[in-house]
């Protein structure tokens, strides 16, 4: 059996008291789509930043294609007051900076979007085929990588086709509609060159026929790029409906994991989501 | 359209030709000039007359172009009865005169016809735009080598338009670190203040080292370097001070940087003047007697270059990153920028332009002293770049001079005190100046909050782009 493309090994946070990751073991293998759903608070994004680099988590591992990319376990201060399981489980101590872990082929997109807001739609793409450059500081400042300029420019243009803004290029990214700065956010990390692409709240803030269009956006891209896709999202109906598998956390515990059908019978995730708005 | 382009573009060139040639011939044979005026060849019988025509070939040697016109001015009057001044003669002697600006006029034409021929040869926008630019730029110069003949090296005008490039090299510097990059630097006067020290050391005269380090022996050094050589050690002195400084301060998350670039600065002022380092810093003295600059063209030249180099700088792939860290730290991470690499970057770039910069503040002042560099000055250019916008390069050119020239030139009257008749004028007296202009920079900042260009840049493009927003209504 070929490696995970993404395994989280009793992966924990704990930040001060609270544990908003708890003791979250999960994998997604090539191509799949997979969901991590759970109540306001769960500890969603809290995951997602500790597998990109954005949080050296409390204890636990992440693996990225069968390698530890990610590990750390109580010490310090942290050792006493650690309120998670499996403190002795893990030795190795690994926290590269969000940016190398980009590198490795992990992109994000940001719940609360985080687009350069200064910069045009167009140069925001551009921004993120900075990390594949083979130009120095001289050979850039002196013109000297105009070929690789001009394909960054290409791919740039490219993706914006693909997400469909090719349009809105020279226009301020902050200018533009919800909906539309998600699916810029998307051709950003696309530029990045993932072979895991994790999306935080995708459809957040669209109108019901963007959040129709998305889902069937996010299938094709996966298609397209040959993607793993890691996905959160509040909005039921998308989630049941690409999804290949689903897993739920409550209080950054999982309660349960499987396949769509599976998940929404569960009695426990009913019970998490009771009262809570499905949409 | 394709024929004329060519036609005109090489007419251009040839009749630029024949005015540098026959400007420069002018120029270069001074003394044949001289002896065909004085066709009896009375001069060597005329001891006194003979010494004044050797006072104006002498300055035409020392290239001093202001003391020549006067000796020759002087020459023509005492001697006048003696040589011929009618005709070709009257002539030569006009090209002479008006030569600077005849050639000044010849290097323009012959960018315009360069221009115009690249623009056949190649046909794309790109080399439109970029020759467009470049007789821009050829033709700011040829004005300021024209303003500088007619007014004089040392007036008003061109001392501001001096001091006004340096400090747009300055502020330029500091907004590639404060406007581009979201770093906030208080250390400018410090890495300045190394870049003269270093340009200063270096190329003072071994023989006046003993009159310059009178105190310390003649001083540690005894050679002396190249100017250009000189000014870019200048800059990487300053960028190895800026990399050390950055290398535990950039790490940090918050505006540790801020904080250490300012201690830094005071800090650097006072060793400096350590008299322990007097052989090498000349302790508290002034430094002095070291390569200076005579025509504005020289800081003009220099800081349009590092100007230039900045802008392909902001507008490379690295400029891009940059920028994005500014918006977004935490997204430009997670697009894969290396975020202390690049931060580094830009604090030592920016830190080496300062040096530079500093390296011609020294010149342009002629004498050097380290009490001088405080935090004010760096405050001074974080103003212009203010007034100028954060995040503007021909913002921060412009304030230079308007500041400079507002400072040094335009309310100096305030500081006189002034009788009208028996009337005497109310607050003018010295000091006003810096009220006034302190106010006049607090209105300015209240009602321009982003400067006089915000982060828009003065370009071909902006005038055009203006026009479609306008028709589009699109941002409106
Ligand atoms: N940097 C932090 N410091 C302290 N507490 C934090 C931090 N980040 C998150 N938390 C806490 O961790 C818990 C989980 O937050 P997280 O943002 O991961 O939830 P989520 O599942 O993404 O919720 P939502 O659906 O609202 O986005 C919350 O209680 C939050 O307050
Ligand atoms: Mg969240």
């Amino acid at each position: 059996m070929p490696d995970h493309v993404l395994e989280l090994k009793n992966l924990t946070m704990q930040f001060g008291g609270v544990v908003a990751v708890n003791d979250l073991s999960m994998n997604i293998d090539k191509g799949e789509i997979v969901a991590l759903i759970g109540p306001n608070g769960a500890g969603k994004t809290t995951a997602f930043n500790c597998v990109t680099g954005v949080y050296a988590p409390t204890n636990g591992q992440v693996l990225f294609g069968g390698k530890v990319i990610v590990s750390n376990h109580p010490s310090g201060k942290m050792a006493k007051m650690y309120l998670g399981a499996d403190k002795d489980k893990f030795h190795q101590v690994a926290a590269p900076s969000p940016d190398k872990i980009t590198r490795m082929g992990i992109a994000r997109t940001f719940q609360n979007i985080r687009l350069f807001k200064t910069q045009t739609v167009f140069d925001n793409v551009l921004i993120a085929t900075h990390l594949h450059r083979t130009s120095n500081l001289f050979t850039a400042v002196l013109r000297l990588n105009s070929s690789e300029e001009k394909s960054m420019r290409e791919k740039a243009m490219h993706l914006l086709d693909i997400v469909g803004l090719a349009d809105a290029k020279d226009e301020k990214a902050t200018s533009l509609p919800y909906g539309k700065q998600r699916r810029l956010e998307i051709a950003r990390a696309l530029a990045t060159d993932p072979t895991l692409l994790l999306l935080d709240e995708p459809a957040a803030g669209m109108n019901p026929q963007e959040t129709d269009d998305l889902s069937e956006f996010i299938v094709e891209l996966r298609n397209r790029f040959d993607l793993t896709i890691f996905l959160i999202e509040h909005h039921m109906a998308l989630v049941m409906d690409i999804s290949d598998r689903i897993y739920v956390i409550d209080f950054g515990k999982l309660i349960a994991s499987g396949l769509p059908q599976e998940v929404r019978d569960d009695p426990e995730v009913i019970t998490a989501y009771l009262g809570v708005d499905e949409d | 359209m394709k024929a004329l382009k060519w036609t005109g573009g090489i007419l251009l060139i040839i009749i630029a030709v024949a005015l540098l040639v026959s400007s420069i011939s002018a120029q270069s044979d001074l003394e044949g000039l001289l002896k065909r005026l004085d066709a009896q060849n009375v001069v060597d019988l005329n001891p006194k007359m003979l010494a004044d025509r050797d006072r104006v070939l002498e300055s035409h040697l020392d290239n001093d172009r202001d003391r020549t016109l006067r000796n020759l001015d002087r020459y023509l009057e005492r001697h006048g009865d003696l040589l011929l001044l009618e005709g070709t003669h009257a002539l030569e002697l006009t090209a002479f005169r008006s030569g600077p600006i005849v050639s000044s006029v010849g290097v323009l034409l012959m960018a315009i016809g360069a221009a115009l021929l690249a623009t056949v040869i190649s046909g794309k926008a790109a080399v439109r735009k970029a020759a467009l630019y470049a007789v821009g730029i050829v033709l700011l110069y040829v004005c300021v080598y024209v303003v500088e003949q007619i007014a004089g090296t040392s007036s008003m005008l061109v001392t501001v338009l001096k001091k006004g490039a340096i400090y747009a090299l300055l502020a330029v510097s500091m907004n590639l670190l404060n406007g581009f990059t979201g770093l906030f630097s208080l250390g400018q006067a410090g890495f300045m203040l190394i870049g003269a020290y270093t340009y200063a050391m270096f190329t003072i005269p071994v023989e006046s080292r003993g009159q310059v380090y009178q105190y310390y022996a003649g001083g540690l050094i005894q050679f002396q370097m190249p100017v250009i050589l000189a000014i870019i050690l200048a800059g990487l002195v300053a960028a190895f001070f800026a990399y050390l400084i950055g290398l535990p301060v950039l790490r940090l998350k918050s505006d540790y940087l801020a904080i250490a670039t300012l201690g830094f600065a005071e800090i650097i002022r006072a060793v400096f003047q350590y008299d322990g380092l007097g052989p090498i810093t000349n302790g508290s003295n002034l430094l002095r007697r070291f390569t200076t600059f005579n025509s504005a063209l020289f800081p003009f030249i220099a800081v349009g270059i590092c100007i230039l180099l900045i802008i392909l700088l902001i507008n490379s792939t690295y400029g891009r990153a940059f920028k994005a860290i500014r918006d977004d730290e935490v997204a430009a991470e997670a697009m894969g920028i290396n975020l202390p690499q690049h931060k580094s970057m830009a604090f030592v770039i920016s830190c080496f332009f300062a040096g530079v910069g500093g390296a011609l503040l020294a010149m342009y002042q002629t004498t050097v002293q380290a009490s001088a560099f405080k935090a004010s000055m760096t405050y001074e250019i974080l103003l212009i770049v203010v007034l100028g916008g954060m995040g503007s390069v021909s913002g921060s050119v412009i304030a230079s001079f308007l500041f400079i020239a507002a400072s040094e030139w335009w309310l100096r009257f305030l500081d006189a005190e002034t009788v009208i008749g028996t009337f005497e004028v109310p607050l003018l007296r010295s000091g006003f100046r810096m009220v006034v202009f302190s106010v006049i920079v607090m209105l300015v900042v209240l009602f321009y909050q982003k400067g006089i260009m915000g982060d828009r840049e003065l370009s071909l493009d902006m005038f055009k782009r203006n026009g479609k927003e306008k028709r589009g209504g699109r941002n409106a």
